[in-house]
């Protein structure tokens, strides 16, 4: 080995230490948390590099830069994707969890699991009543061993408008208790192409209501129901003249095809903010003046402080580049935005 | 880590018994972003060079464990993670010669979430303008020119 290789792997071992240095924690317990919106990111928005060309405490760490001092910034895992050894990972992984936690500043906030109705068979019959509420019961606990206290709970659904499964209600009743004794709020996710005024959403304001389940089940928003125009890449755009404007480099922020869906109206989501403990902040494309091209954040962002919401938004890209390793930039543009946005109102 | 293409290219290598070489392995990674139960995987088909081998010539080993992909469809309480390749052992007795492939490998899983029967889908080929956001969503077949040296 030569001399000069020697110095310039000294050179990469200060550097490595620096930026260890820059990440650790800062002393003394993390300030208690202020009320109203707050900054997030789900893990799903790296997933084309997540065990490809990063592993997830490269997530993490990106996650934790996006912090300001003395902030913390909340955290949405996929259970099954990224708990090594999932349904039942090792107490040195778990201690290893709250580590990386503490170490980049990240609060374990919404953990995204499944009921895998379909787990034996993709025709009925489904799950039973009793299985599904066992396997709510397998993650609700293994969520509060993590830390986290609401869930992105996905039912398996029966049809296009993606009705929910026939025994839904008698599950998530047995399991009302269960996530009370272990602070954790069940929310399925109104997803496109679900939209905030529909049955499936009366469907679950009844339930709520009916069952008295507040905060212990509730609504995940994702804001892509609110998506009004078009970004590059975007599902709306995938047809075949979609594709080839694409290749030339077509610009977001475009109308939505002819025929799509009416997105739902901001003001929708008023009346449900008092079921919603986390949104999925959706985003699909962010221009280089930290603008997001194709959902109306500033409304959205507007309506949350006015109505004195208080949860997390945890950022979910579903961007084109993704799979070209544009997921970390444009988490980084996506915080920009979010925190001038809160800035503003509040 | 993983290579970032689907089809792993190290790890494919003849496989030898008692002296004999008796057949070859491949290492596929999951496209999609969720680990899977293995009871919903909907099973891998494999060709090299247009030479297309039946699942029971194939076996999978998740977790250092091997299975047949007959019985891989009753075992509901094992993950296959995505930060794993499952390795796809192929039965042909003599192998590959050393050199570049073509390998394809057919996958897909059902979905709870989604309303459709995956597995009556067809498994669309995969092009450079198929957009990110559907790999991994929808049955596909993935083809990769990888070398095999031994």
């Amino acid at each position: 080995m030569t001399r000069q290789e020697m110095t310039r792997k000294e050179f990469l071992k200060a550097t490595a230490g620096a930026v260890a240095v820059a990440a650790s924690p800062r002393p003394g317990l993390p300030p208690a948390e202020k009320p109203g919106p707050k900054r997030g990111v789900s893990i799903y928005s790296y997933s084309d590099d997540l065990f490809k060309t990063a592993t997830l405490e490269d997530c993490l760490a990106a996650v934790g830069d996006l912090a300001a001092d003395g902030e913390q910034i909340g955290l949405e895992v996929l259970a099954n994707s990224h708990i090594e050894g999932y349904p039942t990972p090792s107490d040195a992984w778990v201690a290893r969890w709250a580590e990386l936690c503490a170490k980049y500043r990240l609060k374990p906030v919404e953990y995204g699991h499944w009921v895998d109705s379909k787990l034996r068979s993709e025709k009925p019959p489904w799950l039973s009543t009793r299985e599904s509420y066992q396997m709510l019961v397998r993650d609700i606990r293994l969520a509060n061993r993590l830390g986290f206290t609401c869930g992105r709970t996905k039912l398996g659904v029966i049809d296009g408008q993606l009705t929910p499964v026939e025994n839904w209600r008698e599950f998530i009743k047995m399991a009302l208790p269960v996530a009370q004794k272990y602070n954790f709020r069940m929310m399925p996710e109104i997803h496109p192409p679900t939209r905030l005024k529909s049955k499936m959403v009366d469907d679950y304001v009844d339930f709520i209501e009916k069952e008295n389940a507040t905060p212990w089940f509730g609504l995940n928003i994702d804001f892509g129901v609110f998506q009004n125009r078009r970004s590059r890449g975007s599902q709306e755009s995938r047809g075949a003249a979609g594709q080839a404007a694409e290749g030339r480099g077509a610009s977001g922020g475009r109308p939505m095809a002819p025929g799509a869906m009416e997105p739902s109206k901001v003001e929708d989501m008023v009346p449900l903010l008092p079921y919603v403990h986390c949104c999925h902040a959706k985003f699909m494309e962010m221009d280089d003046n930290c603008q997001e091209t194709s959902i109306p954040y500033p409304e959205i962002i507007r309506t949350l402080v006015a109505y004195n919401w208080n949860g997390y938004l945890l950022s979910e890209y579903e961007g084109a580049d993704r799979n070209r390793g544009g997921a970390f930039q444009a988490v980084r543009k996506h915080h920009v935005m979010l925190r001038r946005l809160l800035l503003r109102e509040a | 880590m993983l290579e970032k293409e689907i089809i792993q290219e190290q790890g494919f290598r003849n496989v030898r018994k008692n002296g004999q070489v008796v057949g070859f392995q491949v290492r596929y990674r999951s496209c999609y972003y969720r680990s899977i139960w293995l009871s919903m995987s909907l099973g891998f088909d494999v060709a090299v060079d247009g030479e297309k081998f039946s699942r029971d010539q194939v076996t999978v080993t998740i977790g250092g464990r091997t299975y047949t992909q007959e019985a891989m469809k009753a075992i509901t309480d094992v993950q296959w993670p995505i930060s794993e390749a499952a390795i796809l052992t192929v039965s042909k007795p003599g192998g590959l010669e050393p050199g570049v492939h073509e390998v394809e490998v057919g996958w897909g899983h059902a979905a709870s979430y989604m309303p459709m029967e995956m597995g009556n889908m067809p498994r669309r080929p995969q092009s450079a303008d198929v957009d990110a956001a559907m790999r991994g969503m929808m049955p596909f077949t993935e083809k990769r020119k990888i070398v095999l040296v031994v």
